[in-house]
């Protein structure tokens, strides 16, 4: 992957408050059929 | 030490992945580096066979590889199936994909130690940000968006 020449690279340092790695979504639950009373 | 500037927020960049399935479960899979995979729910860290996980390294071409711009990961894209110009003109399309072998285009957050060039970045750590399915249908996208944890758009 060309992203540029070598001699243009610049060193950042990122910290994050919280990584970037979302929770995984919960599981679904089945829908409940309403119960009559 | 770094001696660059400290940011609190991950770079977001673009970049490309293979889709391909392991065992029952499609999953992105680096685009230059064969059968190596990302993992779900967890930073993808980069290691270097000659550095460790020291990688990304000056001097070296280690390192997790994103682009600044959503063209040049398109661009890679028409390089690699070799559809770059149609009739002398630069194709705008993006080229039709072998069936059956869908490629993920999309933005990836970086973060760690990453060393920036005029076109791109090449970082410690990442993770799928949002993922644009080309070749690839409803049903992988919901896969992935479920695995990933991240906006899946289909093709």
């Amino acid at each position: 992957m060309d992203i540029g020449a070598p001699d243009t690279e610049h060193e950042i340092e990122i910290a994050p408050l919280d990584e970037p790695v979302p929770a995984p979504a919960p599981a679904e639950e089945p829908a409940q059929e309403p119960v009559p009373a | 030490m770094s001696s660059g500037p400290f940011l609190t927020e991950p770079i977001v960049a673009w970049r490309l992945w293979h889709v391909r399935r392991h065992d029952d479960v499609h999953r992105l899979e680096s685009f230059t580096w064969h059968h190596v995979s990302w993992p779900a729910g967890a930073r993808f860290e980069a290691e270097c066979s000659t550095h460790g996980v020291a990688a990304p390294v000056e001097g070296h071409e280690c390192g997790i590889y994103a682009f600044k711009t959503r063209e040049l990961a398109e661009d890679l894209l028409r390089r690699y199936t070799g559809v770059r110009q149609h009739y002398g003109h630069p194709n705008q399309e993006l080229p039709p994909l072998r069936q059956g072998c869908p490629i993920a285009i999309g933005r990836v957050s970086l973060w760690g130690r990453v060393l920036a060039r005029e076109h791109g970045f090449r970082a410690q750590y990442a993770y799928p940000y949002e993922l644009f399915l080309i070749g690839g249908e409803d049903t992988l996208a919901r896969e992935l968006r479920r695995l990933y944890a991240v906006d899946v758009w289909p093709s």
